[in-house]
């Protein structure tokens, strides 16, 4: 298997797989569309873009809740943009008061814990979904791509909270090739990534790789290749490959329900096995 | 050939995927026994990597006999002992050809290794996703007599230790790696087997929790007329010593003659009779 820019290559069967899946997915649960948060990166405007193509435009509600710390006009802007193209409703809310609240509200808030603040910021934008989504049947839809799934790097119950993941499957480098393929503008669609939990904060900086390579490490690591192969191929030292696969090992914990302890018969998370999408007389 | 010796069974919590620390811990319970005058120490199934190790069995898996199991043949020669150990095993044929494996070595390096034959694919088992099964049942010449070696599910199919018992084994060996909803099963079969086998039958379980999995320990040596010899802590790690006499099966096999009252002829018939379920 060689590890190079050609193996993440997509063609245009994932933009129809993941319509069909969006589609399908709403008839199952007889939900009257889709609601996601927008934040003018990549993957929510190929989330935004894909949930239109699959439902209709009318049927989708995207969320832009900015905060003051980490408002940006380029992403409003952006945001905006993509409503109008892919023709979509767009609310905003801004989260400023709500979060300022929730600090003032906690006994031991510190506000030198920058993580903690930031996720909270996180959950904050999943209450609201939610709200929007119990209050008018909607379905969640999470932007999570499989990159940043992988290696943990996202809030637990936060960003990652969500009914549906329909990019969950494609690293970030092949969400950049699906939202160019579906007419997003390269200035979104090549952006810098950035959870936006606090100012100035940068994905590839946090990680300390680009996409392009840390893509590559989870692509072999996903095929079984050992930790020693990736690095050759990649020409990188082997504790930068470990350190990924230790990260990707360490954070299933977020990508699961919570640990229970065995007692009886069938566990849940553990040995029952029920579909998610069950269809009953 | 020794006809009474004193066997170890060792319980401890593994570290998924920490070989070095898995087998510092078994070297430690080694010489442990070895100080007391045991001439064996069995450790329980899947003991080098741990149970639930899932997609990460690819990694783990090796050849066997091969650089685990050399690290092992050096702590046997060091203290003198025959081990018993699990482990992940995977064949020099393919890549995806993995097995559960139980390892025997002793005092003059790898002897041999029995590849589990029920892979339990139920409930929070997926062992058949991961293994394949193993085909032959052999028994290990030693200086303690023929040994026989099952694991874990293969305890649930009498024909199992039945097999390794008409070969010659007068001990067979059990490892596990069985979680707390199973201990009355476990409980159970070890001795119906001692006593329909007239043999001494050693149960080693794994211990601790693995992905909320509670493994539950309690070892056990098992007598041929099924009393408990010696028994290991529930739920804790530790180490039980206990005394194997063949002598004692003399009584026992006149008292229960199982072996002698053995109908051949039905082991044909239940091979029609499973193969029309």
């Amino acid at each position: 298997m060689r590890l190079t820019g050609r193996a993440l290559r997509i063609d245009t069967s994932a933009e129809r797989k993941i319509t069909r899946f969006i589609r399908d997915y709403l008839d199952k649960a007889k939900a009257g569309g889709i609601v996601l948060g927008v934040s003018g990166g990549v993957d929510s405007a190929a989330t935004a873009a894909l949930s239109t193509s699959a439902v209709g435009g009318r049927n989708v509600l995207g969320l832009f809740m900015p905060e003051e710390e980490t408002y940006s006009k380029a992403d409003y802007r952006h945001v905006r943009l993509l409503a109008g193209k892919f023709e979509f409703e767009l609310k905003t809310i801004d989260l400023t008061q709500i979060i300022a609240g929730v600090c003032k509200a906690i006994p031991d808030y510190d506000k030198q814990d920058k993580i903690s603040k930031g996720n909270l910021k996180a959950r904050t934008r999943m209450l609201i979904l939610y709200y929007y989504a119990n209050s008018q049947n909607l379905i969640v839809a999470g932007s999570s791509d499989k990159s940043e799934t992988m290696i943990g790097y996202y809030t637990k119950w936060g960003d990652a909270g969500a009914d549906i993941a329909p990019i969950m499957d494609l690293y970030k480098t092949q969400v950049r090739q699906l939202a160019l393929q579906m007419g997003i503008p390269h200035s979104i669609a090549q952006k810098p990534s950035t959870p936006a939990l606090w100012p100035g904060q940068k994905a590839e900086e946090e990680i300390g790789l680009q996409y392009e390579t840390l893509d590559l490490i989870l692509y072999g690591l996903e095929h079984f290749m050992p930790a020693e192969a990736i690095a050759r191929q990649l020409s990188l030292p082997l504790a930068t490959v470990l350190a990924i696969k230790t990260r990707w090992l360490q954070t299933e914990h977020k990508r699961q329900m919570p640990l229970t302890p065995k007692l009886q018969y069938r566990t849940i998370n553990a040995d029952f096995r029920v579909t998610r999408t069950v269809e009953l007389e | 050939m020794k006809t009474e010796f004193r066997m170890a069974i060792a319980q401890f919590p593994c570290k998924i995927g920490d070989k070095t620390s898995n087998i510092k811990k078994m070297e430690d319970f080694a010489r442990y026994a070895r100080d007391q005058k045991a001439s064996i120490i069995v450790f329980p199934e899947m003991s080098l990597t741990g149970y639930t190790t899932r997609d990460l069995t690819f990694d783990l898996a090796e050849e066997v006999p091969g650089v685990s199991t050399a690290r092992i043949a050096e702590i046997a020669e060091e203290t003198g002992l025959y081990i018993i150990h699990g482990m992940p095993e995977r064949s020099a044929k393919g890549e995806a050809i993995l097995y559960n494996t139980a390892v025997l070595t002793g005092p003059e390096g790898f002897i041999g290794k029995y590849r589990k034959m029920y892979l339990p694919t139920h409930s929070v088992f997926e062992e058949k996703r991961y293994f394949r099964p193993g085909y032959q049942m052999p028994v290990f010449e030693t200086e303690l007599g023929k040994v026989g070696i099952m694991i874990c599910y293969d305890i649930f199919f009498p024909e199992t230790a039945r097999a390794l018992r008409l070969q010659g084994a007068k001990i067979v060996i059990c490892i596990s790696a069985s979680p707390a909803t199973r201990r009355t099963y476990f409980e159970a079969l070890t001795v119906a087997r001692a006593i329909e086998n007239t043999c001494f039958l050693a149960y080693v379980n794994l211990v601790g929790i693995e992905d909320g999995l509670q493994f539950w320990g309690g070892s056990r040596l098992v007598g041929p007329n099924g009393t408990l010899i010696a028994q290991a802590k529930y739920d804790e790690e530790d180490i039980s010593i206990g005394e194997v006499n063949y002598e004692d099966l003399r009584p026992i096999e006149t008292f229960v003659p199982t072996l002698r009252d053995l109908r051949p002829e039905i082991y044909d018939s239940l091979r029609n009779f499973s193969e029309e379920l």
